[in-house]
């Protein structure tokens, strides 16, 4: 039979989690919130970049772009965002999982391939650490909870160089792409060579019927940088609001869990308190009735 | 008809100004515009250190701070697509001399032609050219 001081110990300490829980589960909700302003409010600089992308695309070939150039992979660079905290359910574990299968399938139809980690997210870093993996750069400086634009800048530089450099043939970067408050996918995004821009023949072409100056190459070569800083923020933003989403559904879950827990526990404690009430109720009248 | 530009100047954190103007002139990589209502179809480059004078319908001036960043313009309509922008009256000083303090610890000691002294070099450019925008400012209380 239960003691009924130990119940009622469980009983408190399953409540305060139920509150700490639901706490979490309110800050995550609203840092999720800032995170969708953040990203609505980037939508115009994306829209715009693209556009022009679109407009100057078909007026520039591919030989005169150093960022389209593809050659030879030896090494893979891998840029891999994840979080800097835990308790938020299978997202580190479903990336990880992911960013296992990659390095699998490389090293099965490339042995000789070479692989280069940069790392954004505490959980991804002390995941190869432990596996082992040689991590080329891990990027601590802003935190990503608080990642700006002149992060996803910094980040998208010392990608590029290292890939103008020949440290790396080609970077892809790993990360969560947010699709619903509950679907969080992840993605794999091939980030240098920049493959996802037709251009020169492939491109939809627009009428050149505007003054271009100084002249297409130019101003194309002066947007893809700006065009690269786009896209890692865009995967920033995604990672963070999956992770937030995540972290929300994972505390609601334990929340509920504690809840529920909470209310058998009573139900175990009341009837153990009834139970104890009875006896001694017993033990009274038998004690009575023996003295008559 | 009237003469107006509608100007429109976008960064990555927000959507600065989205309204009609009179006039816009800014620095590009080769030069400077002036952009009038009904320009014709432009694209170019803004260059790194960058101010933009806007002339207001009823024909004040005003000026900003735009870095970084690409123009056009099409169908009447000027787009500037900048990394950083901020009005005049928004500069904060200082974190302007904070930025400027630091430039120029930077660059002592540093070989003139090493990409950080270069990189200094821009970073303290751009903020003195913040600087002399926001004293212009102060100076002439054109807007409060």
């Amino acid at each position: 039979m239960a003691n009924l001081k130990e119940l009622r110990g469980r009983i408190k300490s399953v409540a305060s989690i139920a509150q700490i829980t639901r706490a979490m589960e309110m800050v995550a909700s609203m840092k999720l919130r800032k995170v969708q302003g953040k990203a609505q409010s980037f939508h115009p600089y994306t829209d715009e970049i693209r556009h022009m992308i679109e407009r100057l695309a078909g007026h520039v070939s591919d030989t005169d772009l150093p960022l389209f150039q593809q050659r030879e992979v030896r090494t893979t660079g891998i840029f891999l965002l994840t979080s800097d905290r835990g308790l938020c359910g299978s997202y580190n574990s479903n990336l990880l999982a992911e960013l296992r299968r990659t390095i699998d399938a490389i090293k099965a139809e490339h042995p000789d391939r070479k692989i280069k980690f940069f790392c954004y997210g505490r959980k991804g870093y002390a995941w190869l650490v432990r596996r082992g993996f040689e991590v080329e750069r891990f990027f601590v400086e802003p935190p990503l909870d608080k990642a700006n634009f002149a992060a996803a800048k910094v980040t998208g530089q010392a990608l590029v160089d290292a890939w103008q450099q020949g440290a790396v043939d080609e970077v892809v970067i790993l990360y969560s792409r947010f699709q619903s408050m509950i679907r969080f996918v992840p993605s794999k995004l091939q980030f240098l060579p920049i493959s996802s821009i037709a251009v020169g023949e492939d491109a939809q072409k627009y009428e050149l019927d505007f003054l271009l100056e100084p002249d297409a190459a130019t101003v194309f070569n002066r947007l893809m940088p700006r065009y690269l800083e786009t896209v890692i923020f865009d995967a920033m933003l995604q990672a963070l609001a999956s992770e937030h989403a995540s972290r929300r559904m994972a505390m609601k879950g334990a929340t509920d869990a504690a809840v529920r827990m909470n209310k058998q526990l009573k139900k175990v404690y009341n009837r153990a308190r009834q139970e104890n009430i009875t006896k001694e109720l017993l033990d009274i009248i038998g004690g009575a009735s023996a003295v008559q | 008809m009237a003469s107006e530009l509608h100007l429109r100047v976008v960064t990555p954190d927000r959507t600065i100004i989205d309204r009609k103007v009179a006039a816009v002139s800014f620095q590009g990589v080769d030069g400077g515009y002036g952009i009038l209502p009904h320009h014709a179809p432009l694209m170019t480059a803004i260059g790194s250190t960058g101010t933009v004078k806007i002339t207001e319908l009823d024909g004040k001036q005003v000026d900003m701070f735009a870095s970084d960043g690409f123009a056009q313009v099409q169908a009447n309509v000027l787009t500037l697509v900048c990394e950083a922008g901020e009005f005049a009256h928004e500069i904060d000083m200082e974190r302007v001399k904070a930025a400027e303090a630091k430039a120029r610890e930077k660059m002592v000691g540093l070989d003139r032609l090493s990409e950080e002294y270069i990189k200094a070099e821009a970073s303290l450019r751009k903020a003195l050219m913040r600087e002399m925008l926001a004293r212009k400012n102060t100076g002439t209380g054109a807007l409060s």
